[in-house]
């Protein structure tokens, strides 16, 4: 990894110069939170957000993205060509970063890549930057809170100042020409150290750390209290709409409305989607909010784990702010923490 | 809803179809006529019978779809639904007050007695009047046109669904996930009520989309989780009193709002 400095009055016209070839977007601020769109100046840009409603995922998965026109009259596919827009995520945090390598492993890694995914992966470079941990964050306990790989630069704030982690040759040169990045001093890598200790310490540590929470789900597999935290479920979805690796999705055909054609679409869909496991005939394999958010919870912290050796929960804390029925990863690991000191009785 | 589908039929034929309106307010067939650019296409497709909006033409004794707007008030209306359901090979309702009994089932309490405090004699124009309820409280239904008034694209959407049959899924998912796609403010955070924690999303939430919260009119969701949904209301400092009588309007005569309480 090639490590730089340079001075935070420089990140606009490094800014301006990915705005030349590329689409930018960066978490602005909407109402009383902030998401990530599209953006025309540095100025709109809230690098100092807490978190996003949803994540960077949707420049990935779209919610609604059209994977091929039909003509409905002779049944043929009309054109495959997907729309790609060169773009430059600026500012995702750790976690995103993080999140988005697991969906590399479900999308991209696997035997049957996808191509629409792909081709948007391939078009989109990644300028991850530093955060500091509020009060709903845990990507600390899955080590999420450090991106390894997976970005183009890594912006570590250090005050007026950045340390840029450089790790595409593209992304590089783009640093190169804009800015006038220095070779790191032994001062800018203690600052990195103590920002980086910062954040460590920053953590809520109300937050039970249960690291074996995954091999703990199989034990309590039939635990009353899956009833409990899935009873009250309000099958809304909003969990799989703002988690960064909720990656389920639907396949629907939609019809202009003249009949004669029409689109084939890719949509999110969710676990926690009451038809969700529902299949020709009617019968529904996850019919009530145990069973649905039970599931939900295995995937997040037990299945993934088992097939790719990594959570897929990155604990960005959306999901905590989202769900109103305070069903949430946390609550699971509270849960186990309470396990604990009864049997510790 | 069922698998009948037109095109699948042994002799395909261009489906006949009726449109009828009930006790409502007549929007939803006016949200019709307001798909306008692709107004022709989609007459196109099929035979229309019947439209009481646009001719005086009477009601064909032969068709294969039933359109349904409003809420069924009468022992006539009544009636005509099982007429229509007799009838037809495909019925769909459209509107909050044919889905859920809507505007007229806001009425719904005291209903037998009103006619009596407002006129010294009843109009016979006011038939023989029964508590307003939605369509498939009377009949089946094959497929739903959600939301008040409904979108005009939706309904053309349901009526090929009806047509040419579907893969799509009919959710009944509650609202609030289409919030954070759209990346929406929840009015929770704001201590402000919103019914979309428990009615049946698939509008796209488009009036939080408009700066309002969600006042139900797609009606509840057959999943909606009423108990923990006022222990919501609760942890945000909404009045789960004010959200009981909220859900009143659309959801006055379902048996879930009745047996919760």
């Amino acid at each position: 990894m090639l490590y730089r400095v340079i001075d935070a009055s420089e990140l606009p016209s490094l800014v301006s110069a990915f705005m030349e070839t590329y689409e930018v977007v960066a978490p602005v601020k909407r109402d009383r939170s902030y998401v990530f769109e599209a953006v025309e100046s540095f100025d709109d840009i809230e690098l100092g957000y807490d978190t996003t409603v949803s994540s960077p995922k949707k420049y990935f998965l779209p919610p609604t993205e059209t994977l091929f026109p039909f003509d409905a009259r002779d049944n043929e596919v009309a054109a495959f060509a997907a729309e790609i827009t060169p773009r430059v995520i600026f500012g995702a945090h750790a976690c995103d970063i993080n999140a988005l390598n697991r969906l590399d492993l479900v999308f991209r890694d696997g035997r049957y890549p996808d191509p629409y995914y792909v081709a948007r992966r391939k078009a989109t470079l990644i300028v991850g930057v530093s955060c500091t941990p509020d009060a709903t964050c845990f990507c600390n306990l899955w080590g999420a809170d450090e991106a390894r790989f997976g970005y183009d630069l890594f912006l570590q704030d250090l005050g007026d100042k950045y340390l840029v982690s450089i790790s595409s040759v593209e992304a590089a040169n783009i640093l190169e020409a804009a800015c006038n990045p220095r070779v790191a001093t032994d001062e800018d890598r203690i600052e990195f150290r103590h920002a980086t200790r910062r954040r460590q310490d920053a953590f809520n540590g109300e937050i039970p750390d249960i690291q074996d929470v995954a091999m703990l789900m199989d034990a309590f597999h039939k635990d009353p209290y899956w009833e409990e935290l899935g009873g009250r479920c309000l099958a809304c979805t909003a969990c799989s709409a703002v988690c960064p690796t909720c990656f389920c999705f639907d396949i629907q055909d939609t019809l202009d409305p003249d009949g004669k054609t029409g689109r084939r679409e890719r949509t999110w869909d969710s676990c926690t989607s009451p038809q969700f496991a529902q299949v020709a005939g009617g019968h529904n394999f996850r019919a009530d909010g145990r069973n649905r958010v039970r599931h939900r919870m295995y995937h997040k912290l037990n299945g993934f784990l088992a097939n790719h050796d990594r959570m897929l929960c990155v604990g960005c804390g959306r999901c905590v702010t989202a769900c109103k029925a305070n069903i949430n990863p946390i609550e699971v690991l509270r849960f186990f923490e309470r396990k604990g000191a009864d049997d510790a009785e | 809803m069922s698998g009948y589908c037109i095109a699948c039929q042994e002799k395909p034929a261009t489906p006949r179809v009726v449109v009828v309106g009930l006790a409502s307010c007549f929007g939803c067939q006016l949200q019709i006529t307001n798909v306008e650019a692709h107004l022709l296409d989609v007459l196109g497709q099929i035979d229309l019978r019947y439209w009481q909006l646009a001719s005086s033409d009477p009601m064909p004794e032969e068709f294969d779809v039933a359109v349904i707007e409003g809420a069924v008030t009468t022992e006539e209306a009544e009636a005509t639904v099982r007429q229509l359901r007799e009838r037809a090979g495909v019925v769909i309702t459209i509107g909050a007050c044919a889905t859920t009994a809507g505007i007229p089932g806001m009425a719904a309490a005291g209903f037998l007695e009103r006619p009596a405090q407002v006129y010294d004699h009843v109009p016979a124009a006011c038939g023989e009047m029964i508590a307003p309820r939605p369509v498939q409280a009377v009949i089946d239904v094959d497929f739903e046109v959600r939301t008040c008034p409904v979108d005009s694209l939706d309904f053309v959407d349901v009526l090929q669904r009806a047509l040419y049959g579907s893969n799509k899924a009919v959710p009944t998912r509650t609202m609030c996930g289409d919030c954070k796609r759209n990346e929406t403010s929840c009015f929770f955070g704001k201590q402000q009520l919103c019914l979309g924690l428990v009615t049946r999303a698939g509008c796209g939430a488009r009036c939080v989309n408009l700066g309002r919260p969600c006042n139900g009119c797609r009606g509840l969701s057959p999943d909606a989780n009423l108990p923990s949904a006022r222990e919501a209301c609760e942890r945000y400092g909404v009045s789960v009193a004010d959200f009981d009588k909220a859900l009143e309007m659309f959801n006055q005569v379902n048996p879930a709002l009745q047996t919760s309480e």
